[in-house]
């Protein structure tokens, strides 16, 4: 057989045309939205109020209506706060970090991945704040010059969070939007939609698609890549330095920044798969975004997933080999104490199951990989649930032990944030182009220059 | 320039003075200035208007913009504060006043100082004159400020007309209640009351019952002590009381179900007794503790020896306990007045068990011991109990402990059994006319088989004087409301050679009376001439006529009195015990042979009879051995359970001879199988908010009829019944029998304990083996002046939880409810941990309290974003509250996880702004800041009071001192294990201590630092085989 070693595969499948591709991109945005958009987007409004519902009762009367107590000081808020970063970080993994290494197949995924990552982090951002026992004093933590002299405290984590996840937003928001920009005119260009026209023309600031444009595209796009590259890591480290810097058993742990940057884009590729699995679907994308896409995002979280697995190993030896009693209960009481259950959800899912994508097969069959992504999802949540609420549970003092109960308040707050999260991807999709027009044109065949003439 | 002034002056010629006409070119100066010198003040151009820079006009305009705004917000607290117009005396705006009193709690009639701020009293501390309590007061007498502040008090006569209250007037109450009396017509009225313990109230009982012919006194309390009483007067005549014995001079303490700390007899005064021979700097002198009990009480805790006795058993132990004594060559003649043939140890307890040991120590100790030992059986043991432990006492010459030199008086006396059954017989066929409910609440104390409560139907007239409302309150026709003893005048004495006063230290918050000046204003012929006062000239008088000795000035030492709040004769006579030799001989076991469940009904430390169900700090302070707030529950052993198969939690129900009730079970470690014990004082139906709904009414349970005492039943049947209930424990929300857990306490240090042998051979025992130098990455602060640090003395400590109510009543801690401690919030910033090591069949049991630990190195304040919690430079870890975002970060990185989160607005959300009512908020303590929801909080080792030290030291010129503060816990703390001082005075017996051998703190190995030293408990038990 022969086989043309120096030929890529096509990342985009069907031999489409440019203007095909324009197509494709730009129907959703072109088309009124249907039926099946509104039950969706009614579905994910409804989950975010009963989201803001049990926010805003919990406002009145206060965080006492969760389930947090005396042992556990954080639950679900920090969870889900971990948990959303966490997802985030595919985005820029893939928009950035893939991109300065040159992986094309990167560009039918990254725009999208991006804007996961910017509403990823608008739901963990909420949480650090309404966590808070006074949240209408949240501006505190930002350092800001008064008469007291009163400032923060640079050496508490919390706030290196608050600078951390401040900063990653920003940079997210600004490389997406760069990023947007040559899309924006290419809409200008197709609308017949006066309303539209205005706000693609604002948006698209002037582009005219003139090599000068480009070529200051090309290099602020590189500098932001380069720029939003080590976010991907410093982020969840310091997020990770909440629990590493302090002094809990289960909690202190050199681990950490490295295993919850795997668990990051673990759980995020996990949630790009998800989401994208329906998206490609629904929107006939399927040929932009094809099953190698897939393929390969599922390779990552393999090998993530058994970043991971090793990091749950490498905790309970740490624990044994130190030696320190109450290292060593902790990791005993998570597998075998009252929170075993957590514990065992989080193994099976992140590290069992992932395990179906050594084979081909698994990893290119949509049924499959769907049930193992959401298995993920689960799995992650339930990883930050097991480090945040069973290391404190049971701490040094047996007297002060205790058991956490999550209430009603939780799960809404909970489901509240999944309904923020997908009502804003709903919005997404209707609005702007969902896959970067002008970056899967530079990949589509004979886009590029060849030494053999033509196709 | 003149030329160029010419050339103007051509063209256009004006000019406003001569001076300007003749104008040499000079301008005049006023030109410039247009505001001269004359113009003056606001508008001097060279001072202020110049001076102002744009920017700082700019910043004053906004600086008063925002302030105009700010002043028109609408600021929250509307109330005035107005200065004196002519300022008393006595009070100077932020000193205390405290004054001497009497706290009426209990029986024990304990001297008490209260302190006031403005006319507002606000802490209970104890009277340091009085020679009982010596400056202590248990947590009754803490929490009882709470009774005075209670929003549910009544405050106005009530009527009832057809089931519905309606406020009366004075005047027309009394006139109906008089015009009752006096037409008795033959007929009686009854006075239902508790024991008084006041002469002076003795003698206006009886003036008043021969003003109103007809009218009887009947006195009664739940925990009258009768069955230790009838059997002092059988064994030492008639007119003899319980001798009072002297603890200290003991060397071996027997306890024979009796909880010597928690709530039989004085505890404060036993817990001090205790703690004085427990004291690590005369190991050698230290006691020997025996507890023979079957449920698990705070004097088993802490006992060196704990024997587990079936509390119907009592009889047989005694018997075996001579048995063996005479064995080991102890002879008495008194023995011989009893036949104890048939009784042995080995019958008792299985052979080589732990309790078998321990008996067979006991019996060598009491052998080796006689004249310095003191077996003392509880308030719950049947009488012939109590004989046979006088008789043993008597025989081993531990009578030597008697005190002569004071004895206890039992003032009014008690109902007897005959008594209530024929007032009863009386107001069912109606001959009582009148029933005054005298600040008692017979309807639920009396058991039902008295048929009080029907026969209450047949009564005419049937009022209650109480403070709140209670199950007796509720079927009267007039409900009085009386004043709290804090708006009271009064006398107590308990013991000969002690009498104490009480005087108000606030005027009566509502339209209310107190119930002496009720009586009295019922015997004068004009009752609308309400004269508070009166009986405070009663009781002048009395006490003159009676104590007053002679002198001078009477009134002068009436102040006096009042002053010192107790008057204390010395040299009383000898009082002699002449144990007459055949009180043995009659003596039978009233106990039954049985198989089945023995039931003990226990007196509460916190609720005592149930009078203070409605007082929130006693309801949350958690029972010192289950940890158990909120509630009363059935204890049950380990194995009794299983057998039974239930598990905390379940419900089961009480079978006692037809009288039935369902309660909740609590498996708990120590309890001796097949007896099974629960609290009295619960499940109040009739009772404010508080009470509500909380515990179960136990007295149902009791008859009058019973066997063995009142208190304790055989042949219960415990049938499990559907259904969980929650019991909120302040601490175990885990089962100790796991593997995983046990005794984790032991394994990491937290506990650690040695013998008085031990420590003896070797003092250094303790900090043996390798030592290891920790490093820190933080630089090392120098403490220059004082640094503050605490001990606790872990001999001393039984875990009372006196502390507890002291710390919450001075720094303002809210009371959270049932819920809020099941979940895991409750406030306090002081808790006492319990641990049990061992089986739970044969738990040895450990108490430490756990407050801040103050670490040098806190972890809580690196974490805090905002800096709200920072340290002293005299080494106090502080709290800033309104910094605090609540972030909970501190909390989660607290080792000893000590700190308190405000989930909610604890006052608002405790049953429904309970708390948030008037007059609660004139109990706070004004120096402690009251916190808001969302705000982190722990102890700040009292900074009020250490500020408050220091600023008296700074008036008098040096520098404060470690001995110028004593803590809150330190101050109520009777075992005196809480010393708080500088530790930088290394002269100071405090910095001594802080580095005693037997110190260790918590934790070491994680280097935060703390400053409470822990001094290690010793055991005085034999090492085996010795």
């Amino acid at each position: 057989m022969n086989v043309d070693l120096t030929k890529e595969m096509p990342l985009i499948e069907g031999r489409l045309t440019l203007a095909q591709i324009e197509e494709i991109i730009a129907k959703p945005l072109d088309t009124k939205p249907n039926k099946k958009y509104f039950i969706a987007l009614s579905i994910t409004l409804s989950l975010l109020l009963i989201g803001a519902t049990a926010l805003l009762i919990s406002f009145y009367y206060g965080v006492g209506l969760w389930g947090n107590n005396q042992p556990v000081g954080w639950a679900f808020p920090i969870v889900n706060f971990v948990f959303w970063v966490g997802i985030g970080h595919a985005g820029t993994l893939i928009s950035a970090i893939l991109f300065l290494l040159r992986q094309k197949w990167r560009t039918a995924i990254a725009r999208f991945a991006e804007a996961m990552t910017i509403f990823a982090v608008i739901c963990a951002a909420i949480f650090p704040i309404i966590h808070t026992g006074r949240f209408w004093l949240a501006g505190y933590l930002m350092p800001y010059p008064n008469q007291h002299n009163l400032w923060v405290n640079f050496t508490s984590p919390l706030l290196w969070d608050v600078f951390a996840v401040s900063t990653y937003f920003t940079v997210s928001l600004v490389f997406w939007y760069v990023g947007l920009i040559p899309d924006f005119a290419v809409l200008r260009d197709r609308t017949s939609s006066k309303i539209k026209k205005v706000f693609y023309t604002v948006f698209s600031l002037g582009w005219r698609n003139s090599h000068r444009n480009w070529q200051h595209y090309e290099k602020a796009y590189t500098l932001l890549a380069g720029f939003a590259t080590p976010l991907v890591l410093s982020v969840h480290t310091i997020v990770s330095f909440d629990f590493a810097v302090s002094i809990m058993p289960g909690w202190h742990t050199t681990i950490f920044p490295p295993y919850f940057v795997a668990g990051a884009i673990f759980s995020g590729f996990a949630m790009v798969v998800t989401v994208l699995i329906f998206v490609r679907k629904i929107f006939d994308m399927e040929q932009l975004i094809t099953l190698d896409h897939l393929d390969k995002m599922n390779r990552i979280i393999l090998a993530t997933g058994m970043m991971v697995g090793y990091a749950y190993g490498m905790e309970f030896f740490m624990a044994w080999y130190s030696g320190v009693q109450f290292e060593q209960f902790v990791f005993i009481n998570r597998a075998f104490g009252p929170y075993a259950w957590a514990y065992w959800i989080m193994v099976t899912c992140n590290v069992v199951f992932p395990q179906l994508f050594w084979f081909r097969k698994f990893r290119r069959s949509i049924p499959v990989m769907l049930v193992v992504v959401i298995f993920v999802n689960v799995g992650m949540w339930f990883e930050r649930f097991v480090i945040t609420v069973t290391s404190l549970h049971r701490d040094y003092l047996p007297s002060s032990w205790g058991y956490y109960t999550p209430t009603l308040y939780d799960f809404g707050i909970l489901i509240g944030s999944f309904g923020l999260f997908f009502t804003l991807v709903l919005l997404f999709v209707k609005t702007l182009p969902s896959v970067s027009i002008s970056e899967i044109k530079a990949v589509a065949d004979g886009a590029q220059p060849t030494h053999h003439g033509s196709h | 320039m003149a030329e160029h002034n010419k050339d103007t002056n051509n063209e256009k010629l004006y000019w406003k003075s001569i001076e300007e006409f003749q104008n040499d070119g000079v301008l005049d100066p006023s030109h410039y200035n247009e505001f001269r010198p004359g113009v003056k003040d606001d508008f001097d151009p060279s001072s202020s208007l110049n001076g102002i820079s744009r920017r700082k006009f700019l910043t004053l305009l906004s600086a008063s913009a925002a302030l105009a705004a700010a002043g028109c917000t609408d600021y929250r607290d509307k109330g005035k504060l107005m200065p004196y117009n002519s300022k008393p005396e006595e009070i100077t705006i932020g000193v205390p006043n405290h004054y001497a009193s009497t706290c009426t709690g209990c029986e024990n009639q304990c001297g008490i100082l209260i302190k006031t701020r403005e006319g507002r009293p606000i802490k209970v501390d104890g009277n340091p004159e009085h020679p009982i309590s010596k400056g202590k007061i248990c947590e009754k007498g803490q929490g009882s400020i709470m009774d005075l502040y209670d929003p549910s008090r009544i405050k106005s006569p009530l009527f009832n007309r057809n089931g519905i209250y309606n406020e009366i007037s004075w005047i027309e109450a009394d006139k109906q209640i008089i015009k009752a009396l006096s037409e008795l017509n033959g007929n009686t009225a009854a006075i239902i009351s508790h024991r008084v313990f006041s002469p002076v109230a003795l003698r206006l009982h009886s003036d008043f019952a021969d003003r109103y012919p007809g009218v009887k006194f009947y006195y009664y309390d739940l925990f009258e002590g009768q069955s230790r009483v009838n059997a002092w007067r059988k064994c030492y005549g008639e007119n003899s009381t319980p001798a009072i014995i002297k603890w200290e001079a003991a060397d071996v303490w027997v306890s024979l179900e009796a909880d010597l700390f928690g709530a039989e007899g004085n505890p404060v005064e036993q817990i001090r007794a205790h703690a004085n021979r427990k004291d690590v700097k005369n190991a050698q002198k230290m006691n020997k503790l025996y507890a023979v009990e079957g449920r698990m009480t705070t004097t088993g805790m802490n006992s060196d020896y704990r024997l587990k006795l079936n509390t119907a058993k009592q009889y047989d132990f005694l018997m075996s306990l001579i048995s063996d004594l005479s064995k080991q060559g102890v002879t008495s003649d008194l023995f011989s007045s009893v036949d104890f043939s048939a009784y042995d140890s080995s019958k008792l307890f299985e052979n080589n068990s732990k309790d078998a040991k321990a008996f067979k120590q006991l019996v060598k100790d009491l052998a080796s011991n006689r004249g310095k030992s003191i077996i003392y059986a509880g308030e719950t043991s049947s009488e012939q109990v109590h004989i046979l432990v006088n008789l043993l006492n008597e025989a081993l010459g531990n009578s030597a402990l008697y005190d002569t030199k004071t004895e206890n008086l039992l003032s009014s006396g008690s109902a007897s059994k005959s008594d209530w059954e024929s007032l009863i017989k009386d107001m069912k066929s109606g001959k009582v006319k009148v029933l005054i409910n005298y600040d008692s609440n017979p309807a639920y104390h009396l058991t039902a088989d008295y048929g009080f409560e029907d026969a209450l139907k047949n009564v005419g007239l049937v009022v209650s004087l109480s403070t709140l409302e209670n199950e007796s309150s509720f079927r009267s026709n007039y409900i009085l409301p009386i004043n709290h003893t804090f708006e009271s005048w009064g006398d107590a004495q308990t013991r000969s050679g002690v009498k104490s006063l009480i005087q108000p230290v606030i005027e009566p918050l509502y339209n209310t009376r107190q119930k002496e000046s009720i009586l009295l204003n019922w015997m004068q012929d004009d009752i609308t001439k309400f004269d508070a006062v009166a009986y405070h000239d009663y009781l002048k008088n009395y006490w003159l006529s009676f104590y007053f000795a002679g002198g001078a000035n009477p009134d002068k030492w009436w102040f006096a009195a009042l002053h010192d709040g107790v008057i204390v004769d010395t040299g009383a006579p000898d009082i002699k015990y002449t144990f007459s030799k055949d009180s043995g001989k009659d003596v039978k076991n009233s106990a039954v042979n049985s198989d089945g469940f023995t039931l003990l009904l226990t007196h509460s430390p916190t609720l005592h009879d149930g009078r203070f169900a409605n007082n929130g700090f006693l309801q949350e302070l958690p029972n010192s051995v289950s940890k158990i707030t909120w509630d009363n529950y059935l204890s049950v052993s380990y194995n009794s359970a299983k057998e039974l198969g239930i598990k905390t939690g379940s419900m089961v129900e009480l079978d006692v001879d037809g009288r039935k009730l369902n309660v909740p079970v609590l498996i708990q470690p120590g309890m001796e199988d097949k007896t099974v014990s629960i609290d009295l004082g619960y499940g109040r139906t009739k009772s404010p908010v508080v009470a509500q709904a909380i515990g179960f009414n136990t007295i149902s349970l009791m008859s009058k009829e019973a066997k063995i005492s009142p208190f304790v039943y055989q042949n219960v049947k415990i049938t499990p019944i559907p259904g969980k209930y929650e019991l909120a424990s302040s601490q175990d929300h885990y089962n100790y029998d796991e593997t995983l857990i046990r005794d984790a306490h032991l394994k990491r240090h937290i506990i650690k304990e040695g013998t008085v042998a031990g420590f003896i051979a070797n003092p250094n025992f303790l900090h043996e083996g390798p030592k290891h130098s920790q490093i820190s990455m933080y630089p090392i602060f120098e403490y220059k002046d004082v640094k503050w640090g605490m001990n606790i003395d872990l001999n001393k400590c039984v875990g009372c939880g006196q502390c507890v109510v002291a710390c919450n009543v001075e720094n303002n801690i809210p009371v959270v409810g049932k819920d809020q401690v099941a979940t895991g919030r409750e406030m306090h910033w002081l808790r006492i941990d319990r641990y049990y090591s061992g089986t739970p069949d044969e738990p040895v049991t450990s108490v430490q309290p756990m407050m801040c630990q103050h670490c040098d190195k806190a972890p809580c304040e690196n974490v805090c974003p905002v800096v709200a919690t920072t340290h002293s430079p005299d080494g106090l870890n502080q709290m800033v509250y309104n910094r605090c975002v609540g972030t909970r970060y501190c909390s989660n990185n607290c080792p000893y996880k000590v700190r308190r989160f405000n989930f909610y607005d604890f006052r608002d959300h405790f049953a429904k702004g309970y708390y948030y009512q008037e007059p609660v908020n004139y109990a706070h303590n004004p120096e402690v800041t009251v916190r808001s929801r969302g705000v982190m909080e722990k102890c700040t080792f009292c900074v009020h009071r250490i500020e408050q030290a220091r600023s008296q030291a700074k008036v008098q010129g040096r520098p404060v001192s470690g001995a110028d503060v004593k803590t809150a816990c330190q101050d109520a703390c009777p075992a005196n294990a809480i010393t708080f001082g500088d530790q930088n005075n290394k002269e100071s017996e405090f910095a001594k201590d802080h580095e005693h051998n037997l110190a260790y703190f918590l934790l070491e190995e994680i280097n935060v630092k703390p400053n409470i030293a822990y001094l290690a408990k010793l055991r005085n038990t034999q090492p085996e085989g010795a």
